[in-house]
C-alpha cells in the first residue's frame, strides 16, 4: 500500500510566464531536484509534495509552452510525459494546468489539448490578485462546472491557494476528473479513424486518441519517430489522413486552432466579469512607450547592458582578488606542510590548489551576472532586449536572444554559455555557443596588456596602444559573424528556421528569494559539473610541466653558472637574491627539460610560421587549460619565477632580450612587434581554456567541445601566421 | 451596397499596418510556422489586433491581441492579412 501511495505522480504545465514555477517552488519548496531529459537539455524538474496525512506526490515541472503541437523540444517532452512516453515512466496520475487568470482563453487552450490525453485534470488559476486588482473577476465555481475539473484560485508568488490546491489534488486523485473535451466535426472524426484503423489497428501500436490528433493536427508531429512503425511509413499513413480532412473542409494546419477556440469561447461566456474602472492602457503598456521607443528604447538598452557588463566586470574583482588571496593562502599552507616530499607539494600546491583555485575564480563573475539575467528575465526586458536586438542577427541565423549571452562572454564565455539556455531555438543556441568562445574575455586582457605595453606602446605611443587593445577585443567578433553565418547555411540544412515568435510578458516586480534561487543553481551547476573535468586537466598539464624532473639539474646549473655560487657557499654569507636567482635558473631548466619543454620543442616548428620559438610555443601549449597561465610559464621560462604579472617590467625586459638559440636566425631578437601582433591574435581566437570546453561539453556534448577546440585552433593558428607573415614584411 | 463597403476596407498584411487603427484578421496562413504558433495564441480569422512597436531597425515588430503581446518578424507577419476596422 505504502509502496503505491508513494509512486503518485502529478504533472505540472502552463503557458510560458504564467507563474507555473513559482507554484512548483510553492508547493515543493527545497525538496526538489534538477536534471535532464535523456538526450536533450530540456530542464527536468522534479519535487516531492506533501499533500498531509503523510501522503506525498511526485511533482514534475514541465517546461512552459504555449501548446502540445510538439515543435519544439520542450513541447514534445510536455507530449511524452503527459502520454506516457518518457522514459519508461506511465502517464501521470494527475495534471495541474497552470492558468493565467488575464489570458484565461488562451491558456485554456493548452488545458484543452492536455485533456485529450485522458490525464485527469485540476486547473490553478494563478495570479488571482493582478487580475482583481485590475478589475476581472472569475466565475470560478461555474468555470468548474462547464469545465468538468476543479477549479482553484492561486496567489503562487505569495503561497497563497496552496492548501485549496493541496484539497482539491487529494479529491481529484481518487475522483479522477476529466476536462470536457471538444465534439470533433465528422472530418475529423473520419480521419481519426483512418488512423487508428492503420496505425493501432493494423501496426499494433498503442497509441491514445490524443496522441492520434497530434499525428494528424501537426505537420510534423514529435510522435512519429517514437512508434515501431518505420518514420516514412508513418509520415505516408499521416499525410493521407490530413489530405483526407483537407477534402473534407479543413485545413489541417489550421483546423486544431479554429475547432479548439470555438469549442472554448463558449464556455467562456459570462465567466469573466470586467468592471467599468479596467483602464484602457496598463502599467506595461506605459513602460513600453520608452524601453521599445525607437530611439530611446535603443538608448535604456546599451545604458543597461553597460551597467550588466561594468559590473560584473568590476563587482567581481574584489570577490576574484578574495579567492586569488585564498587560493595563494592555501597554498603558501600546503606548500610548508608537505616541504619535505617536493613531488607532492607541487601536486597539491601547483596542480591541485592552483589549479581548482583558477576555475573557482570564474565563480563571482557567474553569481553576479546570473543575478542580472534572473532580474532580467523575471521582470520582463530580457524579452524586449530580444525585440531590440534581433534584427542585427537576423542575417546569420540567430535572433535576438544571442545578444545578452554574447556580451557576457566578453567578461567570460562560461556564464556566456550557460546564459544561452535562454535562448528556445536549439540550432540559435549551437550557433551562440560555439561562436561565445570567441568574445574576447577578461583573461585574455592581461596577455594584451603584456604585448601591448612591451612592444607597441614604446613604438608607438599610448593612442595607438589604445587602439591596438580596442581592436583586440573586436578581432574574435568580426570573426564570429562570419562563422555563425557558415555554421547557420551548414548546419541541419533541411531543417526549417525554428519560429522567432516570442510574448512580451507584462511587466513585473522580481522575487528576491527567485533571484537567490537562480543563482545559486546556477553556481553550483558550475562548481560542481565543469569542476570535475577542470581539475582532471589542471592536474594532467601539471605532470606534463613537473616530470621527468632530471635529477642533475640543478648540479649542470651550478656548473654553468658555477664560479658566483661556489663563492657564496666558500666564504661569505650566501646572498638572498644570489639563491632566489640560482632557483629560478633551476626551475627554468626543469621546465625546459619537462614533457611540456619537450613536447614545446618538438612542436615549435609547426609554429615557426607565426614567428614562435620554443619558449612561447610551451607558453602557448601550457596555456590551453587556462589562457592567463602564459604569463607564469613565460616567467618561469625567463627565469624569473612563476610570480610575475603584465606589468612586470623584468618579463619585459626579458623580452626585448631574447635571441634565437638556434636555426637560421641565431642571435636575432625573438621579440617583435609582428610576433607580439601574432601572439595576440592567436590567444584572441584560440579557446584556451579548459573550463570553457568542459561547459561546453555539458551543454551541448563532448563530440561538439572537441570541435570546437580543433576548429578554433586552427582558425587561430591561421591568423597568427597571417598576421605575422604580413607584419614583418610591413615593419 | 454593403458589398461595396466592405470592399472599400482594403485588405493589407499585418507586416503593412500601422500604429494607429485597430484591425481584424481576415485570412492566415498556417503552413508558417510562426504563424501557426499565433494562431495557438487565438490569433484566427476575425481576432482584432493592433500594433504597438516596431523595432529600432524596422524589424521584427509587436502585436497584440485578445490579452497577447506578441513579437513577430515582419516576413511571418506578411502571412497574415488584415482588414481596418
Amino acid at each position: 500500500m505504502q509502496g503505491q501511495t508513494d509512486s503518485l505522480r502529478v504533472a505540472l504545465i502552463g503557458n510560458p510566464n504564467t507563474g507555473k514555477s513559482s507554484l512548483f517552488n510553492a508547493l515543493t519548496g527545497l525538496r526538489q531536484r534538477v536534471g535532464n531529459y535523456s538526450g536533450v537539455t530540456v530542464e527536468k524538474k522534479i519535487g516531492k509534495w506533501e499533500l498531509g496525512n503523510g501522503q506525498s506526490v511526485e511533482l514534475i515541472d514541465l517546461p512552459g509552452t504555449y501548446s502540445l503541437s510538439a515543435k519544439s523540444i520542450d513541447e514534445r517532452i510536455a507530449v511524452d510525459v503527459l502520454s506516457g512516453r518518457m522514459e519508461g515512466q506511465p502517464a501521470p496520475d494527475l495534471v495541474i494546468v497552470v492558468v493565467d487568470v488575464e489570458n484565461l482563453q488562451r491558456n485554456l487552450f493548452l488545458a484543452s489539448q492536455a485533456a485529450e490525453l485522458d490525464v485527469p485534470m485540476v486547473i490553478a488559476l494563478n495570479c488571482w490578485d493582478v487580475a482583481e486588482r485590475k478589475g476581472l473577476k472569475i466565475d470560478c465555481k461555474l468555470l468548474e462546472q462547464r469545465l468538468g475539473v476543479p477549479v482553484v484560485p492561486t496567489i503562487a508568488n505569495r503561497r497563497r491557494g496552496a492548501d485549496e490546491l493541496n484539497t482539491a489534488v487529494l479529491e481529484a486523485l481518487q475522483n479522477r476528473p476529466k476536462m470536457i473535451r471538444p465534439a470533433w466535426p465528422v472530418p475529423v472524426k473520419a480521419s481519426l479513424d483512418q488512423l487508428r484503423t492503420e496505425l493501432v489497428e493494423k501496426n499494433g501500436e498503442a497509441l491514445k486518441d490524443g496522441e492520434l490528433l497530434r499525428l494528424l493536427f501537426d505537420k510534423n508531429s514529435a510522435v512519429r519517430s517514437r512508434l515501431k512503425t518505420p518514420t516514412e511509413a508513418v509520415a505516408a499513413i499521416a499525410q493521407s489522413a490530413r489530405e483526407n480532412l483537407r477534402k473534407g473542409g479543413y485545413n489541417p494546419d489550421a483546423a486544431e486552432s479554429i475547432l479548439r477556440f470555438r469549442f472554448l469561447n463558449p464556455l467562456l461566456l459570462d465567466i469573466i466579469e470586467r468592471q467599468a474602472n479596467l483602464k484602457k492602457r496598463s502599467r506595461s503598456e506605459g513602460i513600453d512607450q520608452i524601453l521599445l521607443h525607437r530611439f530611446w528604447g535603443l538608448c535604456v538598452f546599451v545604458g543597461m547592458m553597460y551597467v550588466v557588463f561594468q559590473s560584473v566586470y568590476t563587482w567581481a574583482g574584489p570577490f576574484m582578488g578574495l579567492i586569488e588571496g585564498a587560493t595563494g593562502w592555501l597554498q603558501g599552507l600546503a606548500s610548508g606542510a608537505l616541504a619535505n616530499t617536493p613531488v607532492l607539494q607541487s601536486l597539491v600546491v601547483d596542480g591541485m590548489i592552483g589549479g581548482v583555485g583558477a576555475f573557482v575564480v570564474f565563480l563571482p563573475q557567474i553569481l553576479i551576472l546570473f543575478l542580472f539575467i534572473a532580474l532580467l528575465e523575471e521582470t520582463g526586458y530580457m524579452a524586449r532586449a530580444a525585440f531590440l536586438m534581433d534584427k542585427l542577427f537576423q542575417w546569420c541565423g540567430l535572433n535576438g536572444k544571442s545578444f545578452v549571452p554574447l556580451l557576457s562572454s566578453y567578461a567570460c564565455a562560461i556564464p556566456g554559455i550557460m546564459a544561452t539556455r535562454t535562448i528556445s531555438d536549439p540550432k540559435a543556441r549551437m550557433i551562440t555557443i560555439l561562436i561565445a568562445p570567441l568574445m574576447s574575455c577578461s583573461a585574455r586582457l592581461p596577455v594584451y596588456l603584456l604585448l601591448i605595453g612591451a612592444f607597441v606602446e614604446p613604438l608607438y605611443g599610448p593612442a595607438v596602444a589604445g587602439a591596438v587593445l580596442f581592436a583586440m577585443h573586436f578581432v574574435g567578433a568580426l570573426l564570429a559573424a562570419p562563422l555563425a553565418w557558415l555554421l547557420n547555411r551548414t548546419l541541419n540544412k533541411g531543417r526549417a528556421p525554428h519560429p522567432f515568435v516570442m510574448e512580451l510578458p507584462p511587466y513585473r516586480v522580481p522575487r528576491v528569494e527567485s533571484l537567490l534561487w537562480r543563482m545559486y543553481e546556477s553556481g553550483k551547476d558550475f562548481v560542481i559539473r565543469a569542476g570535475t573535468v577542470i581539475f582532471a586537466m589542471t592536474v594532467i598539464i601539471w605532470a606534463l610541466l613537473y616530470f621527468p624532473r632530471p635529477a642533475d639539474i640543478p648540479l649542470q646549473v651550478a656548473r654553468e653558472n658555477g664560479v658566483e655560487i661556489m663563492e657564496g657557499l666558500d666564504g661569505e654569507p650566501v646572498k638572498e637574491d644570489i639563491v632566489e636567482q640560482f632557483e629560478r635558473q633551476i626551475d627554468a631548466a626543469y621546465l625546459e627539460q619537462s614533457y611540456m619543454g619537450r613536447f614545446g620543442q618538438f612542436v615549435q616548428p609547426v609554429f615557426a610560421p607565426a614567428g614562435y620559438d620554443w619558449k612561447i610555443t610551451v607558453g602557448v601549449l601550457a596555456s590551453f587549460p587556462a589562457r592567463e597561465v602564459i604569463i607564469s610559464t613565460l616567467g618561469i621560462t625567463y627565469a624569473l619565477g612563476g610570480e610575475v604579472d603584465e606589468e612586470s617590467k623584468d618579463l619585459r625586459d626579458a623580452f626585448k632580450n631574447a635571441k634565437w638559440e638556434s636555426g637560421p636566425r641565431m642571435g636575432e631578437p625573438v621579440y617583435n612587434l609582428a610576433v607580439a601582433l601574432s601572439i595576440m591574435v592567436f590567444f584572441a581566437l584560440c579557446m584556451q581554456c579548459g573550463a570553457t570546453l568542459a561547459v561546453i561539453a555539458k551543454e551541448l556534448n563532448w563530440g561538439w567541445a572537441l570541435s570546437s577546440f580543433f576548429g578554433l585552433t586552427i582558425i587561430a593558428w591561421l591568423a597568427a601566421v597571417a598576421v605575422y607573415q604580413i607584419t614583418i614584411r610591413l615593419i | 451596397m454593403i458589398y461595396i463597403e466592405t470592399q472599400s476596407h482594403s485588405i493589407m498584411q499585418l507586416s503593412q499596418i500601422k500604429k494607429d487603427g485597430n484591425f481584424r484578421v481576415t485570412k492566415v496562413n498556417a503552413d508558417n510556422e510562426s504563424v501557426a504558433c499565433l494562431m495557438s495564441l487565438g490569433l484566427l480569422p476575425g481576432q482584432e489586433v493592433r500594433l504597438t512597436h516596431e523595432a529600432p531597425f524596422g524589424d521584427p515588430i509587436a502585436v497584440s491581441f485578445e490579452g497577447c503581446h506578441m513579437s513577430l518578424r515582419r516576413c511571418d507577419a506578411g502571412e497574415v492579412e488584415v482588414e481596418a476596422v
